[in-house]
């Protein structure tokens, strides 16, 4: 049927002329719709009046929808924010951290608008724009909570504080991010000392004291601005220009208004935006083969020739004690192997270098392991104790300690009891000591405590050196051992593989951890000379085939109408 | 081949060959971005369903097939199509042309085969079952959550209790509510719960007439208020605010949490099937669903089952679906 109306519509020169209609039509329409729904963190008009019933309807979204963070009373003091760092915001202070206003000063409804819609991401706040998320919230539900939040913070009706008096807008001029504007931007992060706080590569690790605290009595947290999946008032260069041109209320964080012109400030967007990290998506790590001695340092030049993969991270929250408040979520691995040994090398971003570890201070599991207690998460506040010198900086690899049976592997926490992992454990504070720093464990699932192997089973060296806030850790073991409960490195299988990160200084230990879920390493085996022998096959089969049919269509010229054999070979 | 009829050829010789090009490519888009671009329209989803590779290597054959039917259903068909193609190979566009088409193909099929024989390093495929039945315990299938369907004895407790202004709210809760009670102290606790049917229910408990049904209504009203509560504080880091498996750390797992607003994920299946799910989490789920990816814990050990009850009425009630009815109901 298909093809009949096809044919008849083919034939018909009349119709023909359509045809390039349709099509334009067809693909402006697969286009349009390909495009993701853009977000709509603009409103398509203005904040409605708020009468009571706009406030009541704007009082029952907030009660079922914000109040368990931010509290009833909208004071941040929800059931679940003690759990939450950064705190959830307490709106009575009427203190906004992300405006388009001057520095100190309220934000438009715009912005509270934007912070709605878009969410804050590295935080608890989510975004809540229907238009994404698809049972969050309509821009009429949106205008309401915004109109009931503002009823907690008296200054929204002094004019006195009209926002709208003190807007910060985009420079007229932004030209395109180059590479002279990048470094134009370099020169003013340099000499508006953003380095101070941010550090040099922009990994937060210059901050100078570690208990600073916001003005609700919070730590600060100093953001790495190479994580656009944590950079709170979004990641594009009109928000960074944004961030320093408001400055973020209630934070050290100050305004560069006065400081520093528009087009520095612009150059300066663009620089911070170039910062950003390009995450890898593979899932599969491809070790490198190399024929003489594997690297020893962190720092090799060899590293770079080997692929990296990015691992992103979780806190743990499987079992109890549970952690939502991880610090580390990326870790990026590479492995080396030759003949005889293989080394991995995990990178990770960490601001404070924590190398002791005061064993008494470490929570006891059992604690939160209750049914039906108020709650299995740790609090940031006052359980884990968050300070320097108390824990160290910790990474584990982990592998199954049997070869994986079809797709089966041991759950990616641990395992289990028939199931058990084998993990190599890195310590700074060992490596601090100058002692053995990798310990190899046996894991039988979370319920206990991984197991060392016994002295002599010990086959894991490790090196590791901490600069400019990000830890690298190197760690090299035979590929194949005697020991039942190691893992084995065979050249073409796919072995899966886990990391777990402790940010000591963030209270981490134990089972208040980063991990991740299983990823895969493979021995790359190489490449046999088959492969390309394939292509130049092919390659001259083409090439002898396009010259047959050359000589064919030369050679049908003199005699006409001989053409089956042809049609047969084109198809 | 008369004059006439080769006069018709030449009108129509470019559009006959172009044409199958053409319609090849149009096919080849419909395939790759018009229907992954309806599906995403049609269902709503936050991305497209695309078409697998494998399932555009058949449509794109079967193109193919009835093109060369096309072309070979009439001889003035072929000679149509074959007319640009023969002056082509006969140099009559000129040679540097052909030239570099045919070279251009030739490299194109080495590198295709080329490109087979490399050995891949994709993870290993290991398929996944969702909703795997294969250990669901069949005493599970019926049972009927409490908490959206109070019995009468417990909205008769409510309704005393909310007489006496004294509604037992779990532990979790009570702290915020009573802080806000202290800035509101008139009128009713309830009434820090503006929903349509808590305000309803108090109308009536003000007139003294109260009726079992609206009382019921009220009650569910304060479980699920409870339960997203209990949502918040314990599924939302990885679930999500608004339900959608986009927690803050779902970013951190391979197998994402499941968005429960999808269709075909809670409302596909019975509360009882939930339930079991949140009591036994990744470890209890048999191998076809790879319990060794799934980071859902064994919530038993820590939740209570009223407290697991009210999470799933509050999940149902957040994603707006309902759980299907068991069968034989």
């Amino acid at each position: 049927m298909r093809f009949g109306a096809f044919k008849g519509t083919a034939s018909k020169p009349r119709k023909r002329a359509r045809l390039p209609v349709a099509i334009a039509l067809l693909l402006s329409l697969a286009v349009g719709w390909s495009v993701p729904a853009m977000a709509a963190d603009t409103p398509s008009g203005p904040i409605p009046e708020a009468t009571p019933e706009f406030l009541e309807q704007g009082r029952e979204v907030y009660v079922k929808r914000c109040s368990f963070c931010h509290g009833l009373l909208g004071d941040g003091e929800g059931p679940a924010a003690e759990f939450l760092d950064p705190r959830p915001r307490d709106f009575t202070l009427g203190v906004f951290k992300f405006r388009t206003t001057d520095s100190g000063e309220l934000p438009t409804n715009e912005d509270m608008f934007r912070t709605v819609s878009n969410g804050l991401p590295g935080t608890g706040m989510q975004a809540f724009d229907d238009g994404r998320i698809k049972n969050g919230l309509s821009e009429d539900e949106r205008w309401a909570v915004i109109a009931y939040i503002k009823t907690f913070v008296p200054e929204f009706d002094d004019p006195e504080f009209d926002p709208y008096k003190k807007i910060i807008s985009l420079p007229a001029n932004r030209p395109a991010s180059s590479e002279a504007l990048i470094a134009k931007g370099r020169e003013v992060f340099e000499h508006a000392k953003c380095w101070e706080c941010h550090g040099k590569q922009g990994r937060g690790d210059g901050q100078k004291a570690f208990d600073r605290k916001d003005d609700w009595g919070f730590p600060i947290r100093i953001r790495n601005v190479t994580f656009p999946w944590k950079i709170k008032g979004g990641s594009q260069a009109e928000d960074i220009y944004m961030r320093f041109s408001t400055g973020i209320n209630g934070t050290p964080m100050p305004s560069f208004v006065k400081a520093l012109g528009e087009d520095e400030r612009w150059a300066l967007a663009n620089f911070i935006e170039s910062l950003q990290h390009q995450l890898t998506e593979h899932q599969v790590l491809k070790a490198l083969k190399v024929d003489g001695e594997l690297p020893e340092a962190a720092d090799d030049p060899l590293w770079a020739t080997a692929e990296a993969m990015d691992v992103r991270l979780a806190g743990q929250v499987i079992a109890a004690p549970r952690w939502q408040n991880p610090s580390i979520d990326l870790v990026t691995l590479r492995a080396i192997y030759n003949e005889q040994e293989i080394t991995f090398l995990a990178v990770w971003d960490d601001p404070f270098k924590d190398v002791t570890h005061v064993a008494e201070n470490e929570l006891d599991p059992n604690e939160l392991r209750v049914v039906g207690g108020y709650n299995t998460y740790v609090n940031p506040y006052d359980v884990a104790v968050r300070q320097l010198e108390n824990f160290r900086d910790s990474v584990a690899l982990q592998f199954p300690a049997k070869p994986p049976k079809g797709t089966a592997k041991p759950h990616f926490f641990r395992g289990s009891s028939s199931e058990p992992t084998n993990l190599w454990i890195w310590r700074a504070d060992r490596e601090a000591a100058g002692e053995t720093a990798v310990e190899e464990a046996t894991a039988r699932g979370w319920k206990q405590e991984a197991k060392a192997q016994p002295e002599d089973q010990q086959q894991v060296s490790g090196q590791a050196v901490w600069g400019q806030g990000r830890w690298s850790v190197v760690m090299k073991r035979p590929l194949t051992t005697e020991d039942k409960a190691d893992v084995q490195f065979i050249e073409g299988s796919f072995i899966p593989l886990a990391v777990n990160v402790w940010d000591g200084s963030n209270g981490e230990h134990g089972m208040m951890m980063s991990l991740s879920t299983w990823h895969f390493v493979t021995l790359e085996a190489p490449m046999s000379w088959t492969v390309y022998l394939y292509g130049v096959i092919a390659m001259l089969v083409a090439g002898a085939l396009s010259l047959l049919f050359i000589w064919l269509a030369k050679r049908e010229r003199k005699p006409q109408d001989e053409d089956d054999d042809e049609a047969e070979a084109e198809a | 081949m008369a004059k006439g009829a080769g006069k018709v050829t030449a009108k129509y010789r470019v559009n006959r060959f172009w044409s199958i090009i053409l319609a090849l490519v149009v096919i080849y888009a419909i395939v790759k971005w018009l229907i992954p671009a309806v599906s995403r329209w049609m269902t709503d989803l936050p991305f497209p369903l695309t078409v697998p590779g494998e399932l555009i290597k058949i449509y794109m054959i079967l193109a193919v097939v009835a093109m060369f039917l096309l072309v070979t259903f009439s001889q003035r068909n072929f000679d149509e199509f074959m007319y640009p193609v023969r002056k082509f190979l006969r140099a009559e566009y000129g040679w540097i042309p052909r030239a570099v088409v045919l070279t251009l193909i030739s490299l194109l099929i080495g590198y295709i085969a080329y490109d087979a024989a490399l050995p891949t390093k994709e993870t290993p495929i290991s398929l996944r079952i969702q909703h795997p039945s294969s250990n669901f315990p069949k005493k599970f299938e019926d049972l009927k959550n409490p908490m959206t369907d109070p019995p009468e004895a417990e909205v008769q407790a409510f309704i005393e209790q909310a007489r006496e202004n004294d509604v037992a709210l779990i532990e979790q809760v009570a702290i915020d509510v009573e802080r806000w009670l202290e800035e509101n102290p008139d009128g009713h606790m309830l009434s820090f719960l503006p929903t349509a049917p808590v305000k309803k229910f108090l109308a009536e408990l003000e007139g003294g007439e109260v009726s079992m049904a609206v009382a019921k209504a009220a009650l569910v009203e304060k479980n699920l208020f409870e339960g997203r509560a209990l949502y918040a504080m314990n599924c939302r880091a990885c679930h999500g605010d608004s339900v959608s498996g986009d927690g803050p750390m779902a970013d951190g797992f391979k197998l994402r949490p499941i968005n429960f607003t999808d269709n075909g994920t809670i409302e596909t299946i019975v509360e009882g099937y939930t339930f079991w799910r949140v009591m036994n989490g990744g470890p209890g789920l048999p191998v076809e669903a790879t319990p060794w990816d799934s980071a859902m814990p064994e919530w038993k050990l820590s939740l209570t089952e009223e407290e697991r009850w009210k999470i799933i009425a509050a999940e149902y009630d957040l994603a707006e679906k309902t759980p299907r009815i068991p069968e034989g109901h």
